[in-house]
């Protein structure tokens, strides 16, 4: 009987499922790759983050000018510490007159423990709650996505930690990736040259 | 249909029984439990220690062509040539090329020629996720062989499967015949699927070479062969990979399931 009834409950749960998501869908029929005029762009991904000031940003709200992305989680005290780090190296190095054009994403894969209020509270202790910094989080599948398309590895361990890969993108004002600096204490200056080389592109 | 052995005694009422007759021939879209435990895998990250795994629900069979063409039916962005090259090369889908386009060719075969990301928004989609590398390799070991002799056959039948792989031949859903003790069929014997970290970190460590295999775990059983050169075959794959012989089944956490079934 048991079964039995895990059947039909499974059959209903399917349907449910699939209906749901027309539902959904109706209403967020929103992906317009053809506004993109790259190929290659980042921001071909459609959707929804929520950053550690609560709001809701997309990918693309950050189009037109240059960015820094790293992915980090929170509970990550060894490696992300010094990859945040990088990131700030790299930001702090660009001419002033430059950074303030700039956006850096810090997106969390740890869903289950970094929310956006945890997010804000490690923004805070790493003095990085300022304009142009966004710790960003989103569905699984979606940080996934973006992990896949800038080469940034990860799995969850048994013990809750991840195992990732350590790298910084830059991308360029299309969302295309523009430069990676893949490891831990690298040099910045190629990284901080493209930054300022899309920016007088943009300037001309 | 063996679930229709132990419930004889029970009363049902014809609407419920109906319901199940005409479901069962069609499993296609149902999950099954797959309970947690820990396994051994080929990985050389974790010599020695079992990787646990926590219960998760996962589809009984892949997603098949007619699932995948009623998800593009809703999801226009994913019907070939709408599909950005940031997100599947060329191939994407070309096993539907030669159709009438109102026409599923094969619609109970499992989908194929999709990219990781198009697996990734399909299973989304439908309220799931793809399993992790740890989760699918978990659940296609958890089988039952009546003797060590049964246990070696089947290790040879795997092989030789990996290494004549026939993209022209894909059989039905469900029609492999392998199964793991919970229900959960055709993790081999038709396709390679997608799973969610396909590029384990440790793969910047292992570069592939022919001495690769060698290097990898040895764990003894009738797995560890053929699980070293699928986890190979999977490390050389890019997220845009559209191969004629790789689709994806979708898992769903225990919670996602449980909160659906108490809306019911």
């Amino acid at each position: 009987m048991k079964n039995l009834l895990l059947i039909i409950l499974l059959l209903f749960t399917a349907t449910n499922l699939v209906a749901q998501h027309n539902h959904n869908h109706s209403a967020d029929n929103t992906l317009n790759a053809k506004e993109i005029d790259s190929e290659h762009s980042v921001y071909h991904l459609d959707a929804d983050w929520t950053d550690h000031r609560g709001d809701v940003v997309r990918l693309d709200d950050f189009k037109g000018k240059p960015v820094i992305v790293v992915m980090f989680y929170g509970n990550c005290t060894d490696v992300c510490p010094i990859l945040i780090q990088d990131t700030w190296r790299l930001y702090s190095s660009v001419d002033e007159s430059v950074r303030e054009h700039v956006n850096v994403l810090a997106v969390s894969f740890d869903t289950e423990n970094d929310t956006p209020e945890v997010l804000n509270k490690y923004a805070k202790y790493e003095q990085l709650d300022i304009p142009g910094w966004h710790f960003m989080t989103a569905d699984d599948a979606d940080i996934r996505t973006l992990a896949m398309m800038l080469g940034v590895q990860y799995s969850k361990k048994s013990d809750g930690h991840f195992a990732h890969s350590n790298l910084v993108t830059v991308l360029d004002e299309k969302g295309r990736i523009a430069q990676r600096v893949e490891g831990l204490n690298q040099p910045m200056n190629e990284a901080k040259a493209t930054i300022e080389s899309i920016m007088d592109r943009l300037n001309k | 249909m063996k679930f229709l052995t132990n419930i004889a005694p029970v009363k049902i009422t014809l609407a419920v029984l109906a319901v199940l007759m005409l479901s069962l021939p069609d499993m296609v879209g149902a999950q099954v439990l797959v309970p947690s435990g820990s396994f051994h895998t080929v990985m050389p990250e974790v010599k020695g220690e079992p990787v646990a795994v926590d219960s998760f629900y996962m589809d009984m069979t892949a997603v098949t062509n007619k699932e995948y063409s009623e998800f593009l039916q809703d999801h226009e962005d994913w019907k070939p040539g709408n599909v950005p090259s940031i997100f599947a090369y060329k191939g994407y889908l070309k096993s539907w090329e030669n159709t009438n386009s109102d026409e599923v060719v094969n619609p109970n075969q499992p989908v194929t020629s999709v990219s990781w990301y198009a697996a990734n928004a399909y299973c989304q989609s439908v309220g799931g996720r793809l399993p992790t590398l740890n989760e699918w390799e978990y659940s296609a070991q958890l089988m039952d062989f009546d003797s060590s002799v049964d246990a070696q056959e089947f290790a040879s039948r795997l092989m030789s499967w990996y290494s004549t792989f026939d993209s022209e031949n894909i059989g039905n859903v469900g029609s492999s015949e392998i199964e793991n003790r919970h229900g959960v069929k055709d993790q081999f014997g038709l396709i390679m699927e997608w799973v969610q970290d396909f590029k384990p970190v440790i793969a910047n460590d292992l570069s592939l070479d022919c001495g690769t295999v060698g290097r990898m775990q040895k764990l003894g059983n009738a797995y560890s062969y053929a699980a070293s050169i699928r986890y190979i075959t999977r490390m050389s794959f890019s997220p845009k990979s559209t191969n004629s012989t790789v689709g994806f089944r979708c898992a769903y956490d225990v919670a996602t399931i449980e909160e659906k079934e108490a809306n019911l």
